[in-house]
């Protein structure tokens, strides 16, 4: 008889991003991206080791290892570039058409020369640091550790011209009309007049066309800075600025023990056991997929990659057990909504990161939302199920399928586990714990089940999470000096004038704030929602009395759902 | 356009604010101040390389954001109970400060005023004094200083360097039990609420001065830096008649709280005396270049000499 158990076991697993090859170069950088990236896992584990054993540590340990995230933030990116997976907006309306080729051509060479702005930025930024003659650790110059920021913004310019068009003709008429733009642009950014306006207006056309999101916001917040007089270095101080932040190394780290957990046979194993407990239940399809789908977002954040991972198993299951297609896709696709909620969530700890709350209390306070929308989430799939299976076509709950299933799944299912007590116990950091689950995750995945080989299997992985996560923090990065723009224009206080005087109730506040996430979440992803409007959002919601952890769930429950709504739901392409 | 890590509406803040105020009416009725207060342009350190770019012109520092600048600034802050009253704070900083402005100088810095922020004390969870009692915790050590970190460690103590920020949820979690911090510090950060015990012991006193980029101050005309000095020297005033005010103050208020203040027998002082002597040595020409920390001692014992 073929369970859907059975089917699940014969199924193999769908998510296999391809690795490309192509030159020398690029093994070099993917190498240099995992080898930075394991040097910061490893470090704040040794650093563990030497306060637990000898009551010792390593100089400078946190300082290093954010540093080391800005490297791998800024590698990532460049990596990004490469395999033209830049962020961009969701939907990019002038793109389509016989047009799209010129558009891809203007956007990107537009995009290129304000990324050769930036990069000349940085590298003035670093020559004056280095003339100040700061050490980070030891004898180490802290401008040799800020190298990455011109390195980065000038591989990802390369890259932009490279890729603005196929043909070998056009791609010189990308790199002159670069060219052309960076001179233009570095021209009037240098003058005291700076012609804001005109410069807005055509970032803002280069966003349309699909220019990366990060050229747009770094181009804009460079020129706005420059109208009030601030000199285009400040962009790099502020860019640098990510490495203050204690929590951010929390980001690679918590990221790539999902990264390793998904490309392992985990969801396999999960996808047995919640089977072998709930499948005898009405619905239970449904009710498995779910709660693997929740486990693996919490670690993942990003639903797109719990789909990749958990798709190909769960869509079998609930077909098997009488889901029709539509509502089937449907529900993976929302199943993993609960786990962004949820600690370890990427989008929770930028949401952190960028409000200024301590990670603590947005992991208490997602708890509680959380386990309401498991509920609703579940509850909404067990009653979409079309054709009742008959009680006898459901497996028998069985204890030994369960000690089975539960033995084999039993390491991935500690992780969260660990990853909380390392939190809580007080023996580690935020940021010592998500080394911690990062290194179990590699242990589990490589060590004890063997589903990836270390040297087949780990460079890639890390490098694909690498990528993703430079995509994210080049945005987080460029965003610090929109802020800074605000704050030193006072924006967010002339806003909170401007809506408490509109808006009189915390409720229609509310109504109006929901609505803004969802169609935010629309039209761009849930990171880039997150670092420009949070700032501008949070102050706000405080004008309201609303905390900024109350804050942080509606922001994450809302994008999330916008996230998933046509018109774009950029998670059903996954699907 | 002048920043600061002080809250807004404290007297650091209001002193920023009639030092912009000077400027504007020396300079004429189109000039601009704008100070940035509670930490809006970013850490010390940050402002320090706001100012280096361009982006600011002076901030408001402590020796953690002036050692940035020039390192030997840290003699005046980071020696354990080198010091025993604000007066040889005081006297010890104005001999040495004709050198320590011109190290600034010569690295783009101007002077405009010092002053200082209290007295380092030690708050704790549990009411322990001695110092093998403290090696036997985890004490909250400053994040950007590695080399006091390494400096606590041969001493004995166990160290936790973690950002200010992280201080509290440390506290709660249990990473960290021991904070030695000024007292306006730990009312602000709301430390108290988890050590609710304080040790008087006067580890350091917070040492800091208002700088401005020397690029920027030499543009000003004669008459304008003029006003913005005579400004800056009334605002020392007042930050000095403060400081004791202000530790006496945030004590106060953490006691209404529950904060018990032990007391500090002469046999515990003499004990974390021979600690404190102890780290001097290792101090010296690591975190404190050794020319300056022998003026600071010989100083010290002379004015010592001239006052018992
Ligand atoms: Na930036
Ligand atoms: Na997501």
């Amino acid at each position: 008889m073929a369970t859907p158990a059975a089917q699940v076991l014969k199924t193999t697993l769908a998510a296999e991003p391809g690795t490309r090859v192509g030159g020398a170069l690029v093994s070099v950088e993917n190498a240099l991206l995992a080898i930075v990236f394991t040097a910061a896992v490893m470090l704040p584990l040794l650093e563990i080791a030497l306060r637990g054993l000898f009551d010792t540590g390593i100089e400078g340990v946190s300082t290093l290892v954010r540093h080391l995230t800005l490297a791998v933030g800024m590698l990532g990116a460049a990596v990004a570039a490469r395999e033209q997976r830049l962020l961009t907006l969701a939907v990019t309306p002038l793109l389509a058409g016989k047009h799209a080729g010129l558009a891809r051509l203007v956007s990107s060479s537009i995009a290129a020369a304000i990324s050769i702005l930036l990069a000349v930025a940085a590298l003035e930024f670093v020559a004056i640091e280095r003339e100040a003659g700061n050490t980070l650790v030891h004898t180490l110059p802290v401008w040799v550790a800020q190298i990455p920021l011109p390195l980065g913004f000038g591989l990802i310019a390369l890259r932009l011209v490279w890729h603005a068009a196929d043909s070998r003709g056009a791609q010189i008429a990308a790199a002159i009309l670069t060219l052309a733009a960076f001179l233009l642009l570095q021209h009037l950014l240098t003058s005291p007049q700076p012609a804001t306006g005109p410069v807005l207006m055509v970032i803002g056309v280069s966003l349309l066309l699909g220019a990366p999101i990060f050229a747009v916001i770094g181009g804009a917040a460079l020129f706005l800075l420059a109208g009030s007089g601030v000199p285009p270095a400040a962009f790099a101080v502020n860019h640098y600025g990510l490495v203050i932040n204690p929590s951010l190394p929390a980001i690679p780290m918590f990221t790539l023990a999902g990264y390793l957990l998904a490309e392992s046979q985990a969801p396999k194993r999960l996808i047995v056991l919640f089977h072998a407990l709930f499948g005898r239940l009405r619905g239970g399809a449904a009710l498995v997929t779910v709660l693997a789908c929740t486990f693996f977002t919490s670690f993942t954040g990003a639903s797109g990659v719990t789909i990749l991972a958990l798709g190909g198993l769960a869509m079998p299951l609930l077909l098997g057990s009488g889901y029709q297609q539509r509502p089937a896709l449907g529900l993976v696709t929302a199943a993993g909504l609960p786990g962004v909620l949820l600690i370890p969530a990427l989008p929770l700890i930028l949401y952190a990161i960028v409000a200024r709350v301590s990670l603590e209390e947005m992991f208490l306070g997602g708890l509680l939302p959380a386990a309401l929308m498991l509920t609703i989430v579940a509850a909404w799939g067990v009653a979409r199920q079309q054709r009742r299976e008959p009680e006898e076509d459901r497996p028998e709950f069985d204890w030994s399928h369960v000690r089975t299933a539960f033995d084999s799944a039993k390491w991935e299912l500690s992780l969260p586990v660990v990853a909380v007590l390392a939190l809580a116990s007080g023996l580690a950091t935020p940021v010592e714990a998500a080394a911690v689950t990062a290194f179990y995750a590699f242990v589990i995945t490589t060590l004890i089940h063997r589903d990836l080989g270390i040297i087949r299997d780990l460079p890639r992985v890390v490098a694909e999470c690498g990528l993703m996560i430079g995509g994210i923090l080049l945005i987080l990065g460029v965003a610090l000096s929109l802020t800074n723009y605000l704050v030193d224009a006072q924006i967010p206080d002339a806003l909170i004038a401007w809506v408490t005087q509109t808006i009189e109730h915390r409720w229609t506040f509310l109504l109006a704030l929901n609505i803004l996430l969802l169609a935010a979440g629309c039209i761009m992803d849930i990171y880039t929602a997150i670092v420009v409007l949070v700032p501008l959002l949070v102050p706000l919601g405080h004008a309201f009395g609303i905390s900024p952890v109350h804050m942080g769930i509606i922001f994450l429950a809302n994008l999330e759902l916008g996230y998933l709504t046509p018109p774009v739901g950029m998670n059903l392409f996954f699907a | 356009k002048i920043a600061s890590i002080a809250p807004s509406g404290s007297l650091y803040h209001r002193v920023l604010q009639e030092i912009g105020e000077a400027y504007r009416n020396s300079q004429g009725p189109r000039a601009r101040a704008i100070v940035y207060a509670n930490s809006l342009q970013g850490t010390e350190a940050d402002t320090v390389r706001r100012m280096r770019v361009g982006q600011l012109d002076g901030s408001m520092l402590s020796i953690v954001g002036l050692s940035q600048i020039d390192p030997s600034v840290a003699a005046l802050q980071f020696m354990p109970m080198m010091f025993r009253s604000w007066d040889e704070v005081d006297h010890v900083r104005e001999q040495l400060r004709p050198e320590l402005e011109a190290k600034l100088a010569a690295k783009g810095f101007v002077v405009l005023m010092w002053g200082e922020a209290g007295w380092v004390q030690f708050f704790t969870k549990e009411p322990i004094t001695r110092p093998e009692e403290f090696k036997r915790t985890r004490i909250w050590a400053w994040d950007g200083h590695p080399a006091q970190v390494n400096i606590m460690k041969t001493m004995g103590f166990r160290p936790v360097a973690l950002p200010i920020a992280d201080i509290l949820p440390a506290l709660e979690t249990g990473l960290i039990d021991t904070v030695p911090v000024a007292p306006l510090w730990s009312l602000v950060g709301q430390f108290d609420r988890v050590t609710r015990y304080m040790l008087p012991i006067n580890w350091v006193p917070i040492v800091g001065a208002t700088v401005f980029t020397k690029r920027r101050f030499d543009a000003l005309a004669p008459h304008v830096q003029e006003a913005v000095m005579t400004t800056a020297r009334a605002g020392a005033e007042k930050l000095r008649a403060h400081r004791a005010v202000q530790d006496e103050e945030s004590i106060r208020a953490m006691r209404t709280r529950g904060l018990t203040v032990q007391t500090m027998t002469p046999e515990i002082e003499q004990a974390w005396r021979e600690v404190a002597s102890q780290a001097w040595p290792r101090l010296r020409g690591t975190m404190v270049p050794t020319d300056t920390f022998d003026k600071v001692r010989a100083s010290l014992e002379a004015y010592r000499a001239r006052t018992d």
